[in-house]
């Protein structure tokens, strides 16, 4: 399941945090997404030269923590997207798969005339979207 | 989901901005009309890139992202490639359209052009057609800038029109 999603702008401003959560931990998930964001520059200024991906939006597993798995995505503007899940066994499809449909809806949203880049994205639209988006992750693994 | 704009429509109204800030609201000041005219530029411009570079893995340079704006963005935007790309590789780029979509429709007063530039009047004619179509370049470079420094490369755009409609965009790397 995941319990937490955010969208951080490129000055490491959060733009959108959300989790999906019932118990009390949205600080402790905060908390989370705030130490990928560590992990996301510490990948992108030392890129491992041999490896394949160089260069690829989706930047894969940041790190494991005792519950939660913490994926991290960046894109060509400098935008992160991070997802934290309880999942223990997550396929790197799903996960793919979640980023592509996470980041059509970021540039949907930001692309409205009236939202003010580099601002929190407050669009009521987006965060239905994105709870869509979430619900529906994992589906087609399960099925 | 491919959503298409009508071509006409986007020329019209681009004009009609142009007209309208230049005639309008700014008749008296062409320089802050300019500024005006090239910052709705610079936020489409910034949009834009962010949708058209979602499919595609990072840059690693500033000459591969001058490249996307080159080919796959002007190719959006003006369904046309750019034609020739100079570089001094020291932060200076030349973006040469030989046939700049927006400029295509655009002519200038025949009378002034045969007249030749000998009598000062008709000099000053042209000069100011010349002007006027620099007024409809500055949306343009806002769009490219507004992209470029969305892909985190700030920078000043400038345009030169060399004989309708080819035209020249300088782009300057600031440091």
């Amino acid at each position: 399941m995941i319990v937490c999603v955010a969208v951080v702008g490129h000055q490491n401003n959060p733009l959108y945090i959300q989790s999906f959560t019932e118990a009390d931990d949205v600080l402790k998930l905060h908390h989370i997404v705030h130490c990928s964001l560590d992990v996301v520059d510490e990948r992108v200024n030392n890129p491992k030269k041999s490896s394949p991906t160089l260069n690829e939006t989706f930047l894969g597993l940041l790190y494991p923590t005792e519950n939660y798995k913490v994926y991290g995505y960046l894109t060509n503007t400098k935008v992160k997207l991070i997802l934290v899940t309880t999942d223990l066994d997550v396929r790197d499809a799903d996960v793919r798969n979640f980023f592509r449909k996470f980041h059509a809806a970021y540039v949907d949203a930001v692309s409205n005339p009236f939202h003010v880049p580099g601002k929190k994205i407050t669009s009521r639209t987006f965060a239905e979207r994105v709870s869509t988006i979430v619900k529906s992750f994992g589906l087609s693994s399960a099925s | 989901m491919g959503r298409e704009v009508s071509e006409s429509c986007v020329e019209s109204l681009v004009t009609e901005i142009v007209s309208s800030y230049c005639n309008g609201f700014y008749a008296d000041k062409p320089e802050l009309a300019a500024r005006r005219i090239e910052a709705i530029g610079f936020q489409v411009g910034h949009q834009l890139s962010e949708r058209y570079t979602m499919d595609r893995p990072r840059f690693t340079d500033h000459l591969e992202a001058i490249k996307f704006i080159c080919k796959d963005f002007w190719s959006e935007v003006f369904k046309k490639q750019i034609d020739n790309l100079k570089t001094n590789h020291r932060g200076t780029f030349v973006l040469q359209d030989n046939r700049f979509r927006w400029l295509s429709r655009m002519s200038v007063d025949p009378s002034i052009e045969t007249l030749g530039s000998i009598q000062d009047p008709s000099a000053m004619a042209e000069n100011k057609a010349a002007q006027a179509i620099g007024m409809h370049l500055y949306f343009p470079c806002g769009i490219i800038r507004g992209a470029l420094s969305n892909l985190g490369i700030p920078c000043a755009v400038s345009a030169d029109i060399s004989n309708l409609p080819a035209c020249s965009f300088v782009i300057r790397i600031k440091a």
